[in-house]
């Protein structure tokens, strides 16, 4: 069910890549996709159990996969890092097309 | 062996870092990093295949063998080559800086072996393409740079889903945990690194980006950057023998599809471009070899971009009008001698090999396009030429010279890699294949022109093309 929910967050993310016209929102939808995918990284790491990985004397049992946590996270960080130079980009961008329109900026720049 | 393995990976990186600080030791600085990476590579030669896995591994490791010293060495050369053609130029710090923080990154993408490594590498790696790609800071560098940001960006969240799939199959992100994985998985990730690589239509957003860059920063991507998502395709086959078809049949594909545009192409640096496309088809298609191959390939293309970089103009057309400086054209036709495979340079030998690790369906895609590679070639060597009046108008300088030297004369030094390709029937092949080739362009192509369309090199023709590839790679990956 929440892997549902986190494939569904994915595809509307790329529907919105594909589908809005200004360069900010797909951005945006960039990273809906990107949370998306951390979403489902989290879930696949709840697959066994929920608690937290702490070594314990009193083991509270079944625990979540800390792999896929400690991997996104990485990702997380450098999604956001490419989000943040990609907006710097458009803010370049958008002195010479305030519309922010992809077409028209791809065609303005074609060769 | 471990630890200088180690010390090689963060050099590039510190070095790099380095620079911002200490500006002007900029150029001393970028040389060395890569001096170091030809040194190591070279030590990578003589030593057995190696192996380093994290403790409480998860499957992370690093896999050090003759195919990646290959690899390694072209990246190392390379930077080399584009750092001494860039050394009389007034490049700023940044640009030395990111040209060796790419190194790294291309470095640590060619030795992992496992996808979360080859993930965070390949990210690494699309960030400092993309700063390099919009050094110039113009509307149009700043919109390619953040096309081929989006692009990989894209690519790449597909490729973490299918990551997580392996992992959740098999415990690990080892890439053998491919065979366990469910057929989905193995198409998210395939389209990752098909993208990443420039592979058939995936690769579509390889022209624009290559043409219109700097010729530097072409001759870096199309010689070592692109080749980061294609070893891992070449290690997934060498590794999983129930993938090999699948990488062989998309290396034929590509080729055919890339030459194809190549032939008709009028602009010389659109030409390059679609040929590399072409040639990391070669690359796929004998994957056993393709180190060797891709070793020839990165430096004939790096050194042919750099060439082109200093024409008077791209368009094919009116350098049939003026004549170019016969130094200009020797460069020129020495790197397309090698590329389409004439004796003496290493092209020839890489070429023999590939053809001989051939499966039998595949032989006659791979020779129609080792024909067109000799058709698109032949429009470079057929340019006219002159030797210029005075020295001093000449655009040539020593870095430009010393870079080709280092690249062409890599291309005859890497030929006793494989001596034994000097027979007689291996020699007067490729020979017929370059006249016929010739006759071909000489007869028909010189005066026909062709215009391909150029709609689904658009932004958002790529992004869906994806979600297309996507529903054929399950398909495919599903029925095999």
């Amino acid at each position: 069910m929440l892997e549902a929910f986190a494939l569904a967050t994915i595809l509307c993310g790329f529907f919105g890549i594909l589908l809005k016209k200004n360069l900010l929102m797909k951005i945006i939808s960039m990273d809906v996709m990107s949370t998306g995918v951390v979403a489902y990284y989290v879930v696949v790491a709840a697959r066994n159990g929920m608690f937290t990985p702490i070594a314990s004397t009193s083991p509270q049992g079944a625990y979540a996969d800390p792999v896929p946590q400690g991997v996104i996270l990485t990702a997380i960080v450098i999604g956001f890092s490419i989000q943040a130079l990609m907006l710097v980009g458009v803010m370049k961008l958008s002195r010479d097309n305030p519309t922010l329109d992809s077409r028209d900026i791809e065609q303005d720049t074609a060769p | 062996m471990n630890a200088l393995t180690l010390v090689w990976i963060v050099l590039p990186f510190i070095l790099g870092f380095l620079i911002y600080l200490v500006a002007i030791a900029a150029r001393p600085l970028a040389i060395l990093g890569a001096l170091a990476s030809t040194a190591y590579a070279i030590i990578l030669f003589t030593q057995p295949p190696l192996t380093l896995r994290l403790i409480d591994h998860f499957g992370v490791s690093l896999r050090l063998d003759e195919t990646t010293g290959f690899f390694v060495i072209t990246n190392a050369l390379v930077t080399l080559a584009v750092l001494l053609y860039n050394w009389q130029s007034n490049k700023t710090t940044t640009f030395y800086g990111q040209v060796l923080i790419l190194h790294g990154s291309v470095n640590a993408a060619f030795v992992c072996a496992d996808f979360i490594t080859l993930y965070v590498a390949l990210e690494v790696l699309s960030i400092a393409t993309c700063l390099l790609i919009a050094y110039p800071r113009t509307d149009r560098a700043l919109w390619i740079g953040l096309r081929y940001l989006f692009i990989s960006n894209v690519a790449m969240l597909f490729y973490l889903v299918g990551a997580v799939l392996v992992y959740k199959a098999h415990g690990s992100f080892d890439y053998v945990g491919l065979r366990q994985a469910p057929p989905e998985a193995a198409a998210l990730i395939l389209l990752g690194l098909l993208v990443k690589g420039g592979i058939f239509i995936s690769g579509l957003w390889l022209p624009l980006t290559h043409a219109e860059s700097e010729s530097s920063v072409s001759a870096l991507m199309s010689g070592v950057v692109v080749k980061a998502g294609v070893l891992p395709l070449v290690r997934i086959a060498l590794l999983l023998p129930e993938f090999d078809p699948i990488i062989r049949l998309f290396g034929v594909c590509t080729a055919l599809f890339g030459v194809v545009y190549a032939v008709v192409d009028k602009d010389a640096k659109r030409i390059l471009a679609f040929h590399t496309i072409s040639q990391l088809g070669f690359i796929l298609a004998a994957p056993e070899v393709g180190g060797f191959y891709a070793l020839t390939h990165g430096f004939v293309k790096a050194a042919l971009f750099l060439a082109v970089g200093l024409l008077p103009t791209r368009n094919l057309k009116e350098l049939q009008q003026q004549a170019i400086p016969t130094a200009l054209w020797v460069t020129l036709a020495i790197a397309s001698f090698s590329i389409s495979g004439f004796p003496l340079l290493s092209g020839f030998g890489a070429k023999v090999l590939t053809m001989k690790n051939l499966l039998p369906w595949q032989v006659v895609g791979m020779n129609i396009a080792a024909l067109g590679t000799a058709i698109s070639f032949a429009k470079f060597i057929f340019l006219p030429h002159q030797r210029l009046t005075s020295p001093d108008q000449s655009p040539l300088r020593a870095g430009f010279w010393l870079a080709m030297a280092l690249l062409l004369g890599g291309l005859v030094a890497a030929n006793v890699v494989y001596y034994e390709a000097y027979t007689i029937a291996n020699v007067v092949k490729p020979l017929a294949t370059i006249a016929l080739g010739w006759l071909v362009y000489q007869l028909a192509l010189r005066h026909v022109s062709v215009k391909l369309p150029r709609r689904l090199e658009e932004f958002e023709h790529l992004i869906g093309m994806m979600s297309l590839s996507l529903v054929v790679l399950f398909w495919i990956v599903m029925g095999w």
